[in-house]
């Protein structure tokens, strides 16, 4: 008889692009002050992860812990529960990632922000630059309204997209950590967006692979193996 | 086909005979008899009680999951007029459709229509299914549902004994199985041949139209009625004919348009009971239920009806 291993993708989405791109309008409209907040966090975030030996390792951390809060609750739980009812399976993920952030934030774990001037660098940024300034504007393309835009820090797809170019803007031998949730969430709604014939399926996928490649890249140069100093960890400007 | 009487059904099927005429040479349970509410709309009967519904039902797949956006609600609630103002009644939804279960109840709540529904709901689940029952009654805010299903077969050996007893014990009115997308036949077949099932929900519509060998068959020899999901293949089928001319013969069909002809393709089949075409739109629930007026197909326009679209698409 049925188990749940026989139903494909397409049984499995359950709504159309019209109410998921609503999703948005809603959550824009009613959260107009919290959306742009976790927007305005995300470009202080990239400005501060950018920025070669400047002290912002865990202002950076803290602003990601508080994004990936105010998505899973604001955008999964408020809004996407309604008419996916994988969002429960999926919001302890969430919850995860937010619990990782605040222990790198909280202590003086070998993670560092800043830029390297290495391929990966490159990437991340560009991951970070598209999550926060172009993803919104992608709706455009196909002839949807720009209240209804996708925007970083509460939208979930620019903000797994972000982050993992800010994991990527990072070094440490413990940053792998950081990546499992946002790659997942990243491969779970590219096929939502499969299905539901969006171009950006690919693009969420094409930076699956990137960061995947970029990490492969840093663990064979030494980015991710080579331990910080001591000092390095208390003194991130050192 | 040898194990039921497929004679008799090939002779139902035939004697659709001139346009119009699903009577002849069917058991009273496939003919159909107008219903002076809703007018012109065909009603058929469930073999198994004799009762009648219209011969179109409203699909909530996908369509009816708007979550809690109050504009879209009220959007779904307007469908629901529509359908139920050209005389439709059964409504079919799952627990599998996200919030399409509040969805409906907000519109049986907003339009009164309580008394107008027969509702048909689903149980998906391998666990506690008489704890989803309880849930989905309380979204759709019903007592008693007048059809419960077990969804893709999912726990059929728990929760089809848990349908059978609730129907016993008064608290459901019929009981049935639900596959899509061809999946699952042998098992499906099974359960139609050794259990009281009322009804069967199956894919099928002019492009899949494996159900015909023997599936519908057999449903009509044991007597059990026929809801047909994806008549338009989830709207990508009335896609690709969006455009293309129809052709001559719907007009002596009364069929105004692609859907219509669909419908009045499965409605005319001898062992359908009632597709469930799925909309947000109100015109077309109205022109959807349309379809259950006027004049239905004989077999022969039936494998025209399939030629001609299955040449297009």
């Amino acid at each position: 008889m049925t188990e749940w291993w026989d139903y494909g993708l397409a049984d499995l989405l359950l709504f159309s692009p019209r109410v998921y791109y609503r999703l948005f309008e809603t959550m824009n409209t009613t959260w107009w002050l919290v959306v742009a907040s976790a927007l305005i966090a995300g470009l202080i975030a990239s400005g501060l992860a950018l920025r070669h030996g400047f002290r912002g390792n865990r202002v950076i951390l803290v602003l990601l812990a508080l994004v990936w809060a105010w998505s899973g609750y604001g955008f999964l739980w408020q809004y996407y529960q309604p008419i996916n009812w994988a969002v429960p399976y999926l919001l302890p993920a969430f919850a995860l990632q937010v619990v990782l952030f605040a222990i790198f934030a909280a202590r003086p774990l070998p993670l560092r922000f800043g830029w390297r001037g290495d391929l990966s660098c490159y990437v991340g940024a560009s991951l970070v630059a598209f999550a926060l300034i172009v993803y919104p504007f992608i709706g455009l393309i196909e002839g949807r309204d720009l209240v209804q835009a996708e925007i970083f820090g509460s939208a979930a797809d620019p903000t797994a997209l972000g982050t993992l170019g800010f994991v990527l803007l990072s070094r440490g031998t413990w940053r792998w950590v950081l990546l499992p949730v946002p790659l997942a969430w990243c491969v779970i709604s590219a096929g939502t967006l499969w299905v539901m014939d969006q171009y950006v399926a690919y693009l969420m996928l094409a930076a699956v692979w990137v960061t995947v490649f970029c990490g492969w890249l840093d663990l064979k140069n030494g980015v991710t193996t080579k331990r910080l100093t001591e000092a390095e960890i208390r003194d991130p400007a050192a | 086909m040898s194990e039921f009487d497929r004679r008799g059904f090939l002779k139902a099927s035939a004697s659709l005979g001139a346009l119009g005429l699903l009577a002849s040479g069917m058991p009273a349970w496939a003919q159909g008899s107008s219903d002076a509410r809703a007018s012109e709309v065909l009603q058929k009967q469930i073999p198994s009680t004799g009762e009648e519904i219209p011969a179109v039902g409203l699909g909530s797949w996908i369509t009816f999951n708007v979550g809690r956006d109050i504009e879209l609600r009220n959007q779904c609630a307007d469908v629901m007029s529509a359908f139920f103002d050209a005389g439709g009644r059964m409504i079919d939804s799952s627990p599998m459709y996200g919030s399409a279960q509040d969805v409906i109840g907000y519109g049986l709540d907003k339009l009164g229509a309580r008394d107008r529904v027969f509702s048909t709901d689903k149980v998906w689940t391998a666990g506690d299914g008489a704890e989803q029952i309880a849930e989905t009654s309380d979204r759709w805010k019903v007592e008693q549902f007048d059809l419960l299903q077990v969804h893709n077969l999912l726990g059929i050996s728990e929760n089809l004994p848990l349908l059978f007893r609730m129907k016993d014990e008064g608290q459901l009115r019929h009981v049935g199985v639900t596959t899509s997308h061809g999946r699952r036949t042998e098992d499906l077949i099974a359960v139609m041949k050794n259990e009281r099932l009322d009804f069967v929900q199956v894919t099928y519509n002019p492009i899949d139209r494996k159900v015909e060998d023997y599936l519908l068959p057999l449903a009509y020899d044991r007597g059990i009625a026929v809801i047909v999901n994806r008549p338009f293949r989830g709207g990508s089928l009335t896609e690709r004919l969006e455009g293309q001319p129809l052709p001559e013969f719907a007009a002596e069909l009364e069929a105004k348009s692609w859907a219509q002809l669909i419908l009045k393709y499965l409605i005319a089949h001898p062992a359908v009971t009632c597709p469930i075409p799925a909309t947000t739109k109100p015109a077309h629930a109205a022109e959807n239920m349309a379809a259950a007026t006027g004049p239905l197909p004989d077999e022969k326009m039936r494998e025209q009806i399939a030629a001609v679209i299955g040449v297009l698409v």
